[in-house]
C-alpha cells in the first residue's frame, strides 16, 4: 500500500480510487471476475440500457484499424427490468465490496431517457449514481442527435434532473465541449463522462463496403486518447462539476494525463476487451506515479497541469 | 441436443511455445505448454490469443482448439494464414510466451447415436478436436471434409486416425477425393442415412447449405460459427448471432457451437 490517498468524490459518487469502467466495455462487471476481484475499483459504469429491449445493429460490429478498434453494436440491451432481474443481486454484492456502481440510461427520445431512469431509481437501490448517455453515434433516431447542440444535452438533463436524488452524469459526445460542458451544469448534471467514441469510417477497398453493417461507427482505442485529453481539459476549464475522463486509456501513464488535465476519475474502456486485467493495472500504476509525485492526496494532483 | 454446456469461466493464461509450423498450405499448427487450459478446455471451446509483433493491433484473435492433450499439458491450434494477425502468429517463434484468454464460449457437448462431421477449410480444426473426444468414447462417426486443393487439404490423416468410419474427401479443383464442395460430400454421406446428428463447421454458405441438408433429412445439426469478436468472454456485445425469433445471441458466450435450426442465415 502506497501513503497516498486515493478515494475522491466523483459529483457526489464516493470512489475508493480514481478508476473505473466505461460503459459498454465491462458488461456487468460479473464477466471479469475470474481475471481479478473487481471490488478493488472504484467503480464500474454498466452498459446502457433502455426502458425496453433492443435489439442494436447487424455483425460484423467491431474491426480493428491502427492503434484503435470501431464498433457498432448499437446499444443492444436487455432493457433496464430484465438486466437488473438478471444482474442486480451480482450489482448489489460489488456495491457491498466497495465498487460504487454507476447505471448508465440510453433512449431514443427524452420520454424513453426519463422511463429508464425511472425504472432504475425503483429497481436498482445498489446504484450510487446514474449516468445519461447521450452521445452514441450508433442509433439513428437517439444518441448522437439528443447531444449533438449543447441545447439538447441540457434539455434531456433537466427533464431528468427531478426523476432522482442521485448523482446523475451526462456521457458526452466529442464535439462542441466546453457550450455543451456548461449547459449541462446548468441543468443539474453532477459531473461528466467523456468522451465517448468519435464517429468514424473504415471501407473495406476490395469491396468498397464498410467493414461493419453500418457506414459510421465509434472509433475508440489508443489513438483517441489524446484528441480525449485535450476534450477533458477544455471541460474543466469550461465548468466546475468533476470530470470523469475516458478514452483511450491502456496505462497508469494515460490515466494520469487525464488527471492532471482536470479529470477526478477516469474510466477504462477498449483495454477491458483486449487485456481484461487492464484495470487493477492501471490503478496500481497510477497510485506509483501519485507517490512519484510527492502528494498524499490524489485529489492535489486533479487539474495540475501546467502550462 | 446438448448445448447448455457447463462453463469455465474464462481466465488469463501463459501459455509457451512449444511448437508452431506449417501443416498443410497456409495452414499452421501451434502447439503451447497449457497445463490449466489443457484440462479445462472442451472440443469446440476456443481461445482469445494476443499475437506479439504489432504494438498498433491490438485486438486478440480467436482460435478453436484443434487438439487437447491434458496428460501432456498441451494445446493444439491448427490456424490458416489468412490476414495480418495470423501472419505476425505463423512467425512467433519457439519458447514465446503467448498471452492467451480461455476457455471461450461452450463445446459440442455430449453427442449419442452415430454422428456426421462436416468441416471445409480451416474449419476442420474444432471438426478434428470432437473427432478425437468421439474416437476415445466409442461414439461412431463418418466426416465429409472440403478444401480448395489437394495441397491446402487439412484433417484427413487425423480423423482417419480418430477412428472414422468414412472419410469423403471433396476439392474445390478436384486434386483429391470429389470435385465440388464439402457439401456435395456431406450430401452423399448424409444419403445413407443412419446419423443422429450433425456437427459442421466451415465457411458461413457451407454451414447454411449444411443446416439446410440435414433439416430435409430431419436430423438435428450443430455449426460452430465465425464472428468478429473482441473480448471473447462476454463482456461488449460486438459477436452477435441472430436467432430465429429476433432474439441476439452472442457468438463467444452462447456459441460458438449453436444449434443449426435456430440461427438466422
Ligand atoms: C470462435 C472462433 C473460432 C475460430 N477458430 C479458428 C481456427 O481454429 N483456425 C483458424 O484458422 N481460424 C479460426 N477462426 C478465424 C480467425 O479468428 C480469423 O481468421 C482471424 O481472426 C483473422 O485474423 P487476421 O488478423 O489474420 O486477419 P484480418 O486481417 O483481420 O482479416 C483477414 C480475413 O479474415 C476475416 N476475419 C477476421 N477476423 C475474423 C473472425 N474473428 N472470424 C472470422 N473471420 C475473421 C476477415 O473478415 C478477413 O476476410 C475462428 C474465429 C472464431 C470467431
Ligand atoms: C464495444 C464497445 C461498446 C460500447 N458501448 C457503450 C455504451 O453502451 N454506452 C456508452 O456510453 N459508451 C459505450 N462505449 C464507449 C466507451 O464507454 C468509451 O466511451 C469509449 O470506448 C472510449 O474509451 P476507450 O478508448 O477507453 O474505449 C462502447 C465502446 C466499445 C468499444
Ligand atoms: S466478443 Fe465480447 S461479448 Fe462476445
Amino acid at each position: 500500500m502506497s501513503g497516498v490517498s486515493m478515494a475522491v468524490d466523483l459529483g457526489g459518487i464516493r470512489m475508493a480510487n480514481p478508476i473505473g469502467t466505461a460503459s459498454g466495455t465491462f458488461g456487468c462487471g460479473r464477466q471479469f471476475e475470474g481475471f481479478y476481484d473487481v471490488g478493488r475499483l472504484g467503480a464500474i459504469t454498466t452498459k446502457g440500457c433502455s426502458a425496453e429491449p433492443w435489439n442494436g445493429n447487424p455483425a460484423p460490429r467491431v474491426c480493428e484499424v491502427t492503434s484503435g478498434i470501431m464498433n457498432s453494436v448499437g446499444l443492444q440491451n436487455p432493457g433496464v427490468r430484465e438486466f437488473v432481474a438478471h444482474e442486480g443481486a451480482y450489482l448489489s454484492g460489488l456495491a457491498e465490496r466497495g465498487c460504487a456502481v454507476i447505471c448508465q440510461v440510453v433512449g431514443h427520445s427524452i420520454e424513453e431517457y426519463a422511463s429508464a431512469l425511472e425504472l432504475y431509481e425503483e429497481l436498482a437501490p445498489f446504484a450510487a449514481g446514474f449516468e445519461v448517455n447521450i452521445s452514441c453515434p450508433n442509433v439513428a433516431a437517439g444518441g448522437l442527435a439528443m447531444g449533438s447542440t449543447p441545447e439538447r444535452a441540457a434539455e434531456v438533463m433537466r427533464a431528468l434532473r427531478p426523476l432522482t436524488r442521485r448523482p446523475v452524469l451526462v456521457k458526452m459526445a466529442p464535439s462542441r465541449v466546453p457550450e455543451t460542458a456548461r449547459a449541462l451544469e446548468d441543468a443539474g448534471a453532477d459531473a461528466l463522462s467523456l468522451i465517448n467514441t468519435i464517429p468514424a469510417m473504415s471501407i473495406d477497398v476490395r469491396t468498397r463496403r464498410s467493414r461493419l453493417s453500418r457506414p459510421t461507427a465509434g472509433l475508440s482505442g489508443p489513438l483517441v486518447h489524446p484528441i480525449a485529453v485535450r476534450m477533458v481539459w477544455e471541460a474543466h476549464n469550461a465548468v466546475g462539476i468533476p470530470i470523469n475522463g475516458i478514452g483511450g486509456v491502456m496505462s497508469g501513464q494515460d490515466a494520469a494525463e487525464f488527471i492532471l488535465a482536470g479529470a477526478t476519475t477516469v474510466s477504462v474502456g477498449t483495454a477491458n476487451l483486449v487485456q481484461p486485467d487492464s484495470a487493477p493495472r492501471i490503478l496500481a500504476e497510477l497510485e506509483r506515479w501519485a507517490e512519484s509525485q510527492g502528494v498524499h492526496d490524489i485529489n492535489e494532483l486533479i487539474g495540475a497541469f501546467e502550462c | 441436443m446438448g448445448l447448455v454446456v457447463a462453463r469455465q469461466t474464462a481466465g488469463l493464461h501463459e501459455c509457451e511455445v512449444v511448437g508452431n509450423g506449417p501443416d498443410a498450405k497456409g495452414i499452421f499448427l501451434l502447439r503451447m505448454r497449457a497445463e490449466g487450459l489443457s484440462r479445462a478446455l472442451a472440443p469446440g471451446q476456443f481461445v482469445n490469443v494476443a499475437v506479439p509483433g504489432d504494438a498498433t493491433q491490438i485486438l486478440r484473435v480467436p482460435l478453436s482448439c484443434s487438439g487437447i492433450l491434458p496428460d501432456e499439458g498441451l494445446v493444439e491450434i491448427s490456424y490458416a494464414v489468412v490476414g495480418d494477425g495470423t501472419r505476425r502468429l505463423s512467425e512467433v517463434p519457439v519458447g514465446t510466451s503467448l498471452g492467451v484468454v480461455g476457455p471461450c464460449g461452450h463445446g459440442w457437448g455430449p453427442i449419442e447415436g452415430k454422428a456426421l462431421l462436416v468441416a471445409g477449410g480451416i474449419g476442420a480444426a474444432p471438426i478434428v478436436c470432437e473427432a478425437r473426444r468421439l474416437g476415445v468414447e466409442g461414439v461412431p462417426f463418418d466426416a465429409a471434409l472440403g478444401a480448395q486443393s489437394a495441397a491446402r487439404l487439412w484433417g484427413e490423416a487425423a480423423l482417419a486416425r480418430a477412428g472414422a468410419g468414412e472419410v469423403l474427401v471433396a476439392t474445390d479443383d478436384g486434386s483429391a477425393g470429389i470435385a465440388g464442395f464439402a457439401t456435395l460430400a456431406a450430401e452423399r454421406l448424409l444419403a445413407k442415412g443412419g446419423y443422429s446428428c450433425v456437427l459442421c463447421c466451415g465457411p458461413q454458405p457451407l454451414m447454411a447449405a449444411v443446416a439446410g441438408l440435414a433439416g430435409k433429412a430431419g436430423v438435428p445439426c450443430l455449426v460452430s460459427l465465425e464472428r468478429m469478436m473482441s473480448c471473447g468472454f462476454g463482456a461488449c456485445c460486438t459477436c452477435n448471432v441472430s436467432l430465429v425469433g429476433g432474439r441476439q445471441a452472442s457468438c463467444c458466450m452462447d456459441g460458438p457451437v449453436f444449434d443449426a435450426s435456430e440461427v438466422v442465415w
